[in-house]
């Protein structure tokens, strides 16, 4: 596959340095917040928020059952792995511990299966072989790793215990899909089901946070699992059709089908069809 | 009130934070349940969180969100909450939205305008379905803030902030071939995304949140696709930024430039 390893180089370095200041500004948010999650801390359960939480449950259930129609219509549900993410069924909420310190703890669990996730693809020679998917997955793993590190700092903040764990739902999923990742296309399926999970449930749950700072944290990860998920669909796409050599930095413009302009965003709205319920990763 | 909506909005969140819960909550009545027939119904719906699991659907340039063909059977749970009506803060937010919306429209609009006259030379099929499906998908957004306006008893916004037209024509000017369009296309995308993120903070009503959490993930995917078509690294940030963000009073956050070089 063809890559300019210098190009790549420079691409990734300019990467970090947007990340350090991404970084910089998370701590500065994180510092803001904890203010806002010392005064929280040992609050008694609030029953108006419980209620909130409640209602919006309900809703993401109706709004279409976690996910069956997209794993339905992509034709996942006939699979294992659809099938075993078609068996997750939502629990009540836990009594006692505040919603906002269980979406940040289910944020972290699904953030640490990303990077344990990434990391063993890492792993796999077909992987290792491929500079760009390799580059790609190394980066993303780091990103998921800042996004763990966050939402456990935020949890924290707000009196809640880390959440060091993998989310208890999907890795168990994970475990059983691992021995059929036998290509880079089976690989990026799994990683895109993932980013799609985390995805839905950020977008879920920023109607479930209490405050506009958390809101915020969130949705600046929100943003960045949905470009993972975009150019997973991407490469997918570019694979599938035959044309593994078009995922390449430089990027052959001319060459790419048309389709590769919005395979990556099929729809005006992203809906949280696959959202995991905040209690799903909580201590 | 200032000339700022987003400062404007700061201040009523302030004012609303003393008389509501600190959840912002889900109220007991709604505008928005008044809402019926065409765009607002299918914008009501979209703000009001009720959609059901179907998208709309965008069938070219300029259509309008087609309401849900079919509803899926209804879900035995007690009564639906019905969503808080959308503050007069979230309503200039929703206000600064559509002006962005109705940019980016015009500008991909602009584009294929140019691109089917040959004054950008030859443009990659690739490009031209990302300008093709992108400005649909705009189009989709502003009709969404359009209903939300309308519902609420607000006209709808026909016309973009006129200083950041000014500014994306004059760039638009000196625009000659289909990167140099991915590159503003890039900036435009960057704005819209880190308004969305930072009026996450700022949204009261529930519905309003969930609305704009649903177009922000979609304007990061096209930064993404333009960052590729452009040779860059296609997720090179850690964590979204406001830093690009449109403050509705003439001006940005940061410089009116890519920040991914």
């Amino acid at each position: 596959m063809p890559i300019d390893d210098q190009a790549m180089r420079s691409l990734v370095e300019e990467s970090e340095d947007l990340q350090v200041d991404a970084l910089r500004d998370a701590r500065q948010m994180n510092e803001e917040l904890r203010d806002v999650g010392a005064a929280r801390a040992g609050r008694p359960v609030d029953v108006d928020e419980a209620e909130a939480y409640a209602l919006g449950r309900r809703k993401l259930l109706k709004a279409g059952g976690l996910g069956m129609g997209v794993l339905a219509s992509s034709g996942l549900l006939a699979t294992g792995w659809g099938q075993r993410v078609a068996a997750i069924v939502q629990a009540p909420a836990q009594a006692g511990v505040p919603v906002d310190i269980q979406i940040f703890q289910t944020a972290s669990s699904l953030e640490n299966l990303a990077v344990a996730t990434y990391g063993a693809a890492l792993q796999l020679p077909f992987i290792q072989e491929n500079a760009v998917v390799k580059t790609f997955a190394e980066t993303t793993m780091r990103q998921h790793a800042e996004h763990g590190a966050a939402f456990n700092a935020q949890t924290v903040s707000l009196g809640g215990a880390r959440q060091d764990g993998t989310n208890p739902k999907y890795t168990p999923i994970v475990e059983a899909a691992k021995p059929t990742l036998t290509d880079a296309v089976a690989v990026a399926k799994l990683a895109a089901t993932l980013e799609e999970v985390a995805a839905d449930t950020y977008l879920a749950n920023l109607s479930l946070l209490s405050d506009g700072n958390k809101r915020l944290l969130m949705g600046s990860v929100l943003g960045v699992e949905t470009q993972h998920l975009a150019t997973l669909r991407a490469v997918i796409a570019l694979i599938e059709g035959g044309a593994p050599q078009l995922v390449a930095i430089p990027t052959d413009l001319a060459a790419l089908p048309a389709a590769a302009g919005s395979v990556s965003f099929p729809a005006p709205f992203e809906e949280p069809q696959m959202a995991s319920p905040p209690e799903e990763g909580a201590l | 009130m200032s000339n700022d909506p987003i400062q404007d909005a700061e201040s009523q969140d302030v004012e609303l934070s003393d008389a509501q819960p600190e959840t912002g909550g889900f109220a007991r009545r709604s505008a928005m349940a008044a809402a019926a027939g065409g765009v607002a119904a299918a914008a009501a719906a979209l703000f009001a969180g009720t959609r059901s699991g179907a998208r709309p659907t965008v069938t070219a340039a300029g259509d309008t969100p087609a309401a849900p063909a079919a509803r899926p059977a209804p879900v035995a749970v007690p009564a639906p909450a019905l969503q808080a009506a959308p503050t007069e803060a979230d309503l200039m937010i929703a206000n600064l939205a559509a002006g962005l919306e109705i940019l980016a429209v015009n500008t991909y609009g602009a584009a294929l305008s140019a691109a089917g006259s040959g004054a950008l030379g030859a443009v990659p099929p690739a490009v031209a379905e990302f300008v093709t499906v992108a400005q649909q998908q705009h189009q989709a957004a502003l009709d969404a803030w359009n209903g939300v306006l309308t519902a609420a008893g607000k006209p709808a916004v026909s016309a973009p902030p006129s200083e950041l037209e000014a500014s994306v024509n004059a760039q638009f000017g000196q625009v000659t071939n289909a990167g140099g369009a991915a590159q503003l296309a890039l900036m435009l995308e960057q704005v819209a995304a880190d308004t969305y993120l930072g009026a996450l903070s700022k949204l009261s009503s529930p519905a309003a949140i969930n609305l704009a959490g649903s177009i922000y993930p979609i304007d990061r995917q096209h930064i993404s696709v333009l960052l590729f078509a452009l040779g860059m690294y296609p997720v090179p940030e850690v964590f979204g930024t406001t830093k690009m963000a449109y403050s509705g009073s003439g001006g940005m956050t940061a410089a009116m430039v890519p920040p991914t070089r």
